[in-house]
Formats: structure tokens, C-alpha cells, sequence
């Protein structure tokens, strides 16, 4: 009993440590799987944690693509960005106009008058002389501006300055400003106010 | 302890991560969002709510309401309809040539396919895009709810549980604030089946002075109080109705697209 006891006690072993032991080679491969397939996953889905991508969309370039990009809406979004980076520096973002640079577009009996015409000759010709804007004389000089822009882009001007700031007057097509255009001729010389008036309105 | 350096700077390392995923990686993406372009419009959104209606979210959370109701509108697609604008010069063809195509549910590059194929029989159209889900299906919102929808919400309203329907638009499906102070004060005198509590507290039932109060609810039969007595708001049920109007997610943005029904101007 006592010898037992004795071989019990040295033969019990050192206390237990862990080994260190070599990763089994399939969860190496398994995970590796999974961050492959995780990151394909990502890539397709995430838009890359771009902060204006949301679910349904999976990238910016097909959040891009369903933007409306026809229609009356988007012609005045297009006319807004244009006015801006060209009209906008005399006129002002506001259509208020600067005194001694460009008279006012807001209320003006220009833009807002029944037909186009008049107000799509002066983009495209240029004026130059006294005119009158709301009983106040304006004497300078604008050269033909919106000759550069494409019949769409100065449609969408001149409906944006037709619809903003209060002014409440009808839609101008690019076929309309086309129409003008062509009337014109190739090299057109800027307009009297006088020259204006004798035109339909 | 053996190793413990090492497990403090593992647990470190851990706590860095979840802590740059969670809290500083959305920080530095959306803390400095601010007022974004409606599209197509010379617009921006949002606009931070007006006082009363600010006051009202606090009444909205005080006596939480996100426990049944949520503030965010899902969407589970998009899709492009091509609409006819005008059918140009030769109707018969345009109109032969619709029946024949598929207008609706299609992706952007279908639509221009369609779009292109009514174009050479002299018709003119605009592609709409509108969002597809069933809580658009539902009527309760026009698009996904996006972040900016909530850029001037002090304690954000999301809700997870939906006992109630969605009110994220609700200001745009229900515009009218005698209606929403009547189903404040009595919800089944305006929605039969509602399973909403009352909110009776929020309005005082009082005898009539020399004349009626101009604010005194208008309810139906059957929610009258006793004659001689009226219905008037308190001032956190006017609260919380402006904040109810207030909200209405309903414009589209770069980052949730769709085209909106136009109203014709007078």
C-alpha cells in the first residue's frame, strides 16, 4: 500500500503546460477562402465606403448612373450649373444684378415677358445701349455671352432665369433657342433696346 | 502572470479596432455632412425644424414613440420606367411600338435600349427612376432614408420595431394637424383598427368658458367629451404635431435618386 503510494507520487507528472503546435493546414486554407470570398463580397457590394453609397446601390458609378438625367428638371439643374459659372459673376447667383456691372434679372420685364424671343436675342447677339429694367436706365454693354453654350445649355438658362427668384414665366426649349440662333446668322452684331422692341416678343 | 504584456497590448489592439470601426471611421465620414442639393432643384436639404416642431421630437422621445414606430424607410431597389413625353409626328407607330415593349422595372441600360427604340419611330420620352421596396410599395416614403435626413435630429428617432407604420414621410401622407391631433387624443375616431394607445394626457379635458376655445378638438361621435366640457391641446400635443408635419423625407438627393412626380404650375 505504502509502495502505491510512494510510486503514485514520483511518477505523477510536472503540471501540464501548453506546447506550441503547428496550425492545422485546413484552417489555414479555410480562412483564407473565407477572406477571399469576403473581400470579392466587399468589393462588389460596398461601394468602397464611399458615404453617399447605400444599399440598393453597389458602387458610385452606378449610384451615377441612375441619376435623372432627362426632363424639364434636369434641363433647369443643368441651366443652374451653367448661370452660375458664366451669369452668375455679373448677374448674381441671386439674379439681383450689380450696379454699374449687369442690371437685375429678378422681376426684370425682360425675362419674365409672355414670349421668349426677345430675352434669347440678347444672350446670343449681345447688347449694347440704354435699356430700360423696372423704370431704372441701365447703360452698358454685354457681349454674346451664351453664343458658346450648346442650344440645350442656354435653354436651361434662360427657363432658370425664367423660374427662379420669383419670376414665374414658361419653359424655353432648345429648339427655341436653335430657331433663334439659326435667325441670327453666323457672326451677329450686339442689340439696341430699340432693335429689341421691334422685334416679337 | 506569464505573457501579460502581451495580452494587455492584444486587448488594446482589439479595442482600437472596434473603436475606429464604430466610432471614428463614421465620424470622419458623415461628422461633417451638412445641407446637400435637392436634385433638380435649385433647393437644398434639409432644413433644420422649426422650434415648435423641435420641441416636439423631445415630446416624441419623452414618450417613446420610436418603441412602436420607426423613422426610416428601406429600399430594396431601383428601377427606370420610360415615359412617353410626346409622341411626335407618327402616333400609330409610337403607340404600335409601345404595346410591344416593356416600360417598366427596367435597369438603365434597358431603358435606354427602349428609350432609343421609340426615338427612331419619332417618339420622344424622359426615363424616370423610382425606387422599388415594399415600404415604398406601402406608401410610406418615395426613397430610402438616407443620413441627411436626419442631420438636424438631436437624438435620432430610427426605431427598430415596427408596431405602428413607418413616420418618416408622415408629414407628406398626413398634412393635416387637426387629423393627427384627433388621432393623438383618440386614434380609433380616425383609424378604426388602430392599435395605438391614446395619448389622452396631452389634452385637457375642460369645462367651456364664455366661449369655446378656437383650439378645442372637433371629434367625432362616440369620442365626444361630456357637453359642457371641450378638448384642448396642451402645448407638448401642438409640439408634437409640428414635429409629426415636419417630417417628410420626400425630396431626391444625389445619394437617393428618383424622380419626382411634377405638379403642373397653375
Amino acid at each position: 500500500m505504502s509502495e502505491d503510494i510512494k510510486s503514485c507520487s514520483t511518477t505523477a507528472n510536472a503540471e501540464p503546460t501548453a506546447a506550441r503546435s503547428t496550425l492545422p493546414m485546413w484552417i489555414l486554407i479555410l480562412t483564407l477562402i473565407l477572406l477571399f470570398l469576403g473581400a470579392v463580397y466587399f468589393d462588389r457590394h460596398s461601394g468602397w465606403f464611399d458615404k453617399e453609397v447605400y444599399a440598393p446601390y453597389a458602387s458610385a458609378a452606378m449610384l451615377d448612373s441612375y441619376q435623372p438625367k432627362s426632363g424639364a428638371a434636369a434641363a433647369l439643374a443643368q441651366g443652374k450649373k451653367v448661370y452660375e459659372q458664366i451669369c452668375g459673376t455679373c448677374h448674381g447667383a441671386d439674379g439681383l444684378g450689380k450696379p454699374g456691372q449687369a442690371p437685375p434679372l429678378a422681376g426684370s420685364e425682360w425675362v419674365i415677358a409672355k414670349g421668349h424671343n426677345r430675352l434669347a436675342h440678347i444672350p446670343l447677339a449681345g447688347i449694347s445701349g440704354p435699356i430700360t429694367i423696372g423704370g431704372k436706365e441701365w447703360n452698358l454693354n454685354m457681349a454674346a455671352m451664351g453664343a458658346a453654350l450648346s442650344d440645350a445649355d442656354l435653354a436651361g438658362v434662360l427657363t432658370y432665369i425664367r423660374s427662379s427668384w420669383g419670376n414665374k414665366a414658361g419653359e424655353v426649349t432648345a429648339d427655341d433657342v436653335k430657331a433663334v440662333r439659326a435667325s441670327l446668322g453666323g457672326h451677329p452684331q450686339p442689340m439696341s433696346h430699340d432693335q429689341l422692341m421691334a422685334m416679337p416678343e | 502572470m506569464k505573457n501579460g504584456f502581451v495580452i494587455f497590448l492584444a486587448a488594446f489592439a482589439l479595442l482600437i479596432t472596434s473603436w475606429s470601426a464604430f466610432v471614428l471611421g463614421p465620424q470622419l465620414q458623415l461628422g461633417g455632412a451638412k445641407q446637400v442639393p435637392v436634385l433638380n432643384s435649385t433647393e437644398v436639404y434639409p432644413h433644420s425644424r422649426p422650434g415648435e416642431a423641435n420641441q416636439g421630437l423631445q415630446v416624441y422621445r419623452a414618450n417613446g414613440c420610436a418603441a412602436c414606430h420607426t423613422e426610416q424607410v428601406q429600399q430594396d431597389g431601383v428601377a427606370c420606367e420610360v415615359v412617353l413625353a410626346s409622341p411626335g409626328k407618327n402616333p400609330s407607330a409610337v403607340s404600335n411600338l409601345l404595346a410591344t415593349l416593356n416600360l417598366h422595372g427596367l435597369d438603365v441600360d434597358q431603358a435606354q435600349a427602349v428609350a432609343d427604340k421609340i426615338a427612331a419611330a419619332g417618339g420622344k420620352t424622359e426615363t424616370h427612376i423610382v425606387a422599388v421596396g415594399p415600404d415604398i410599395a406601402r406608401g410610406w416614403g418615395l426613397r430610402h432614408s438616407v443620413a441627411e435626413d436626419f442631420l438636424y435630429d438631436n437624438v435620432v428617432q430610427l426605431g427598430s420595431l415596427r408596431i405602428g407604420p413607418d413616420l418618416a414621410g408622415v408629414g407628406a401622407r398626413l398634412p393635416d394637424a387637426n387629423w393627427q391631433l384627433l388621432h393623438l387624443y383618440a386614434p380609433k375616431s380616425v383609424v378604426k383598427d388602430s392599435l395605438m394607445p391614446p395619448f389622452r394626457y396631452l389634452f385637457e379635458v375642460r369645462k367651456i368658458g364664455d366661449a369655446p376655445s378656437p383650439d378645442a378638438l372637433n371629434l367625432p361621435q362616440g369620442f365626444t367629451p361630456p357637453a359642457g366640457f371641450e378638448v384642448v391641446p396642451k402645448p407638448e400635443a401642438k409640439e408634437i404635431t409640428a414635429y409629426l408635419l415636419s417630417l417628410h423625407a420626400d425630396v431626391p438627393l444625389y445619394d437617393a435618386p428618383f424622380t419626382p412626380v411634377v405638379v403642373a404650375k397653375p
